[in-house]
């Protein structure tokens, strides 16, 4: 129990030191975004195409997953890494002496992993939420058309209550939030049955 | 029978120090001066601010103890993004004990 302690109270230093706190918050928001807009992309223009095979959907909405969460692991990880070398740079610049195996060092390698890992699996998190329906239609709970409005309404929830932790972060009306995020969110689906939608529904 | 007086052994312990410091912003001086206090034979530390830059910060350090180890505190110091400028003030004590 003592170590436990011990480790939350490094990783709360290291947050501290390192300011990775409001870096993965945004990165959070940002690419937690990204995974539902991609999910409901992948409903709604399957949903147009009349795709009547959850397995379809699902292999599509894995693979974008999964591209989405490798692609933002090393490119979050890779940006992290160099924008923190810099940082450690100017601090050895600032007291004159190297940081090898300082508080500082490590702090800069744990802010590395931790925004690697907010960025690789927020998006990831977000779609595969919006793919359960279709999870459970591909064993039979659920029927195709089900499942469409259930992952849809999913996805809309989900940019709903994102849009209402930002509202909560900037400390102003929430629901106004989760509305600009859900206006987002229907763009999406207004440009895709508009271009190509007219069967769907 | 003869007495023989037991050699005393004299020691030097540091009980108090004064240092001049320059330290990284972080981390900020509750955690730096809880991490000193932290040490063997540290039992009182005192960080006080005397000047602020946009990376670092000039501080003075007190450390009231005994048997203060210098070395250990500026390793501490150097793990913690500071570097001793100067020693400003030491205050040492005798501390004698009868050798077997």
């Amino acid at each position: 129990m003592g170590s436990l302690n011990r480790i939350i109270n490094r990783i709360r230093l290291y947050i501290k030191i390192t300011h990775i706190g409001d870096i993965a918050r945004r990165y959070f928001v940002q690419n937690g975004m990204d995974g539902s807009m991609t999910a409901l992309g992948i409903i709604l223009g399957s949903w147009a195409a009349k795709v009547k095979e959850p397995y379809v959907i699902v292999m599509a909405g894995l693979g974008a997953c999964l591209a989405m969460g490798v692609s933002g692991l090393f490119g979050a990880y890779i940006t992290e890494k160099a924008e923190r070398r810099r940082i450690i740079k100017d601090l050895e610049e600032s007291i004159l002496s190297d940081l090898d195996d300082s508080l500082q060092q490590s702090a800069s390698e744990f802010a590395q992993v931790l925004a690697a890992l907010v960025d690789g699996l927020s998006p990831a998190l977000t779609a595969i939420i919006s793919l359960i329906p279709f999870i459970i239609s591909m064993f039979g709970g659920l029927s195709i058309w089900s499942s469409y409005v259930i992952s849809t309404i999913l996805a809309f929830s989900e940019l709903f209550a994102l849009g209402l932790f930002l509202g909560h972060v900037a400390g102003e009306k929430m629901i106004m939030y989760g509305l600009q995020m859900v206006i987002a969110g229907m763009i999406i689906a207004f440009i895709l049955f508009a271009v190509g939608g007219y069967g769907a529904v | 029978m003869s007495f023989r007086r037991k050699p005393l052994k004299v020691q030097h312990s540091i009980k108090r120090v004064v240092l001049d410091v320059l330290k990284l912003r972080d981390p900020p001086l509750p955690e730096f001066a809880s991490t000193l206090c932290s040490l063997p034979n540290v039992e009182d530390v005192k960080v006080s601010l005397v000047e602020i830059d946009q990376n670092t910060e000039s501080v003075k350090v007190t450390i009231e103890g005994r048997n203060i180890d210098l070395d250990n505190v500026q390793k501490l110091m150097k793990n913690h993004g500071a570097v001793i400028h100067s020693i400003d003030e030491v205050v040492v004590q005798k501390e004698s004990s009868i050798n077997p």
